[in-house]
């Protein structure tokens, strides 16, 4: 990626002679960075460009079936979390029958869950919240004590019973305590930062592609009107004023690529 | 008609001579024959079969799959004791016109001699002074692999007596000089047939149905006739000179084994040799494919094809079929796409393929593989609707056709 080729082109580009002087100090930049490894091998193509057959990279689909990273319980208060945050009603299912807990529970089992792309060690400081997470904690670590912290205060506060068991109501009352800082939670959990990671991720499980185990028959997108994995609006572009007529489809279609026998 | 080509690369020659002081050739070997050598070794893609890619050329090595087993294509640079050096100007004729080895002994018809045979002596003596010209590659090459009884170069003479008709080109004296030469280079140098005629059992070429399509390497060779349907009935002359000179035209682009042969071979071919080929083809009158009723678009197939086509095919060969002239092939009215085997285009939708980049058409666009996405039954759908829409019209692919390409031919 950063080799002479990147170099070379900013430079190439700055003796082109519309550039603005912005644009070429910008250029000069670009080329000042990658200075440093002018040393790595440029490649140069010459002739046809380079092919493999199935040079594909898609996506592994998400398995159906059991939960990888949380436990029974866990799962099941998951499931009623999503549900309060995207709840079902006439406009469409919510976020337990979309598989946004699936979704989570997929993220938490892989890379995104033990946060193995971040630099996780110390110092941690406590700072802004800018300066990204103080914790060698990943997000996997965080749902674990968070959802143990919610289950417990739920305990004591409403006669043992645990999160999932609350009505709609009362589980509204936790939710909103946690988003304002209200209610105290075990083990250090910070109840404000834990509701947006899950609010977040939950979000994440209802838009994504169906192809990560949540958004389930793309029911998130046929929410928003989003179209989904289409690459050609050539033939609606022109046409204003009217709605776009296809389904959603998700990078591995939708259900009328099969056969109805 | 082959005077002017003469001419012509005979001008580009002696320019090449006074600006770069080209090796002056002896006398026995003019310089003119040697470029005609190398012109036709190019129209007989000597070098498809005789150099192993990334090799040096005409040394030889590369593994010719066969239905019989493989055969490996022989060192034919000048050097004497590995190559054909050695080898008498007769001996090199009768390599071409009859199969047969400088020793005597027969050769396999993975040598394209069934072709060559018609090659006029003149020609054959040109492309032997070429490639006497060439970096001699002391390259020893096993040629025989094929399992026992076939690998007993003797039984080639009872194959020769039965499939093998040795015989210089006879021009047909009712057609044009150009027909004659189209046909001269279709049937000889340019061994056509050798993938686009239908083979016998015996892997030889069935005469009577010559270019009527075949199967090679899970790739489907087209029928080369006139046919409306499944031929190219609906191509222009100046659509398959420049299908053959570029890759490409506003029907389709090469892909597979024929970009090859484009790349390496028509590509390089002259303007009126082209022209002499296109004519010939256009001229190869069947009787017309049996008429085939085109699937009706309500069947659960064609329904999930539909879906399919317009979510995952449409961006690039459009709603209509049309495709973009020179870069995304015309399925519409495509017969490649309606022969009576998918295997095409059951590769091209699992696999992806690259076209042909050529010296005047340099893109070489390329379809993506859609292996990792569609099932069996997917693409077995969209074929079939691409197969059937648009008023083209072909037997429906089923899921079990699509299967046995899933893992062969990559
Ligand atoms: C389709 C592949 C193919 C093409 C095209 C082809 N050859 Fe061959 N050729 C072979 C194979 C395979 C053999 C070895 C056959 C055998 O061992 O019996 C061979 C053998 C020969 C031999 C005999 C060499 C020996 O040592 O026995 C000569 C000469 C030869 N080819 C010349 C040519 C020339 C000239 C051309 C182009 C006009 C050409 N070939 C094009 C496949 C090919
Ligand atoms: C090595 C095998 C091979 C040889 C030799 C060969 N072809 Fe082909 N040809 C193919 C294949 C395979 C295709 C299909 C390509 C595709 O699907 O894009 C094809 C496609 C074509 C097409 C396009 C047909 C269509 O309907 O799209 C033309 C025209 C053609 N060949 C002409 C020729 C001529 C003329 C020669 C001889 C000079 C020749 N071919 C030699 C394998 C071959
Ligand atoms: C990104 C653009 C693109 C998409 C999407 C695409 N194709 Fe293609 N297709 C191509 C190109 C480019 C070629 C020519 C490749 C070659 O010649 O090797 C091609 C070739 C073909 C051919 C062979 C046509 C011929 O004349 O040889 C068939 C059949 C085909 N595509 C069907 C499909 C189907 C079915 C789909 C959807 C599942 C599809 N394509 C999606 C670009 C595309």
């Amino acid at each position: 990626m950063a080799d002479k080729t990147a170099g070379g082109q900013a430079v190439a580009a700055s003796s082109s002679l519309q550039q603005t002087r912005r644009s070429l100090l910008a250029t000069t930049t670009l080329a000042l960075l990658f200075a440093p490894f002018a040393n790595v091998e440029a490649r140069t193509f010459g002739g046809v460009l380079p092919w493999i057959p199935e040079s594909a990279d898609p996506p592994t689909p998400f398995q159906p079936g059991g939960w990888h990273y949380f436990d029974a319980r866990e799962a099941s208060t998951m499931e009623a979390i999503v549900e309060r945050l995207i709840p079902g009603d006439d406009l469409g299912p919510g976020g337990r029958d979309v598989g946004c807990a699936v979704f989570i529970d997929r993220q938490l089992a892989g890379p995104y869950g033990d946060s193995r792309r971040l630099y996780m060690r110390p110092p941690f400081a406590k700072a802004a919240a800018t300066l990204g997470p103080q914790s060698q904690d990943g997000p996997a670590a965080q749902y674990r004590r968070g959802l143990a912290a919610i289950n417990a205060y739920c305990r004591t506060t409403f006669a043992n019973k645990e999160f999932s068991d609350l009505s709609p109501a009362e589980q509204d009352t936790v939710l909103t305590g946690l988003e304002k800082g209200t209610i105290a939670l075990s083990d250090g959990v910070a109840g404000p930062q834990f509701f947006k990671l899950m609010l977040q991720n939950t979000k994440e499980g209802f838009l994504a592609d169906p192809i990560y185990g949540g958004n389930r028959d793309m029911a998130g997108w046929v929410l928003i009107g989003f179209p989904g994995a289409r690459y050609d609006y050539r033939d609606h572009i022109e046409k204003h004023n009217v709605a776009y007529p296809l389904p959603p489809v998700g990078i591995m279609g939708r259900s009328s690529w099969n056969q109805k026998s | 008609m082959r005077r002017s080509l003469v001419t012509n690369t005979l001008s580009i020659a002696i320019l090449a001579l006074s600006t770069c002081g080209y090796a002056v050739a002896d006398d026995k070997q003019s310089f003119e024959q040697i470029e005609r050598g190398r012109y036709l070794a190019a129209a007989g893609d000597c070098a498809a079969c005789h150099t192993v890619p990334g090799g040096a050329p005409f040394a030889g090595g590369l593994p010719l799959v066969t239905p019989f087993g493989t055969i490996v294509s022989t060192n034919i640079t000048p050097d004497p004791k590995t190559g054909i050096g050695a080898w008498s100007d007769d001996a090199f004729v009768d390599a071409l016109h009859k199969g047969v080895r400088a020793d005597g002994s027969q050769l396999y018809p993975a040598m394209p001699y069934p072709s060559y045979t018609k090659v006029t002596r003149d020609d054959a003596l040109a492309i032997r002074a070429y490639l006497q010209t060439v970096t001699p590659v002391d390259h020893d090459v096993v040629a025989d692999q094929l399992p026992f009884p076939l690998s007993i170069r003797k039984d080639m003479a009872v194959w020769n007596m039965l499939n093998f008709t040795e015989g210089f080109f006879q021009p047909t004296t009712s057609k044009s000089a150009e027909w004659n030469r189209g046909a001269y280079l279709v049937q000889g140098l340019g061994h056509c047939g050798t993938c686009h005629t239908p083979k016998s059992a015996l892997g030889a070429e069935k005469a009577d149905v010559a270019l009527k399509g075949s199967e090679i390497e899970s790739w489907l060779a087209p029928d080369l006739t006139d046919d409306k349907r499944t031929g190219l009935g609906n191509w222009t002359s100046d659509d398959i000179e420049s299908y053959l000179k570029t890759g490409s035209n506003q029907h389709g682009i090469a892909s597979g084994p024929m970009s090859e042969v484009i790349r390496f071979s028509t590509s390089a071919m002259s303007d009126p040799d082209l022209k002499a080929i296109a004519v010939y083809l256009k001229d190869l009158k069947t009787a017309p494919s049996p008429a085939v009723t085109a699937q009706a678009a309500s069947t659960a197939q064609m329904t999930a094809g539909a879906a399919i086509y317009k979510d995952s095919c449409a961006a690039c060969h459009r709603d209509d079929g049309h495709g973009v002239p020179h870069l995304f092939p015309r399925l519409a009215g495509n017969g490649a796409l309606q022969a009576s085997e998918a295997v095409s285009a059951v590769h091209i939708v699992l696999h992806g393929s690259q076209g042909v980049g050529t010296k005047a058409a340099p893109t070489a666009p390329a379809m993506p593989a859609f292996d990792w996405v569609l099932n069996d039954a997917q693409v077995a759908a969209v074929l079939t609707y691409v197969r059937n829409t648009w008023g083209n019209a072909a037997a429906p692919v089923s899921a079990g056709d699509v299967g046995k390409y899933r893992t062969a031919g990559k």
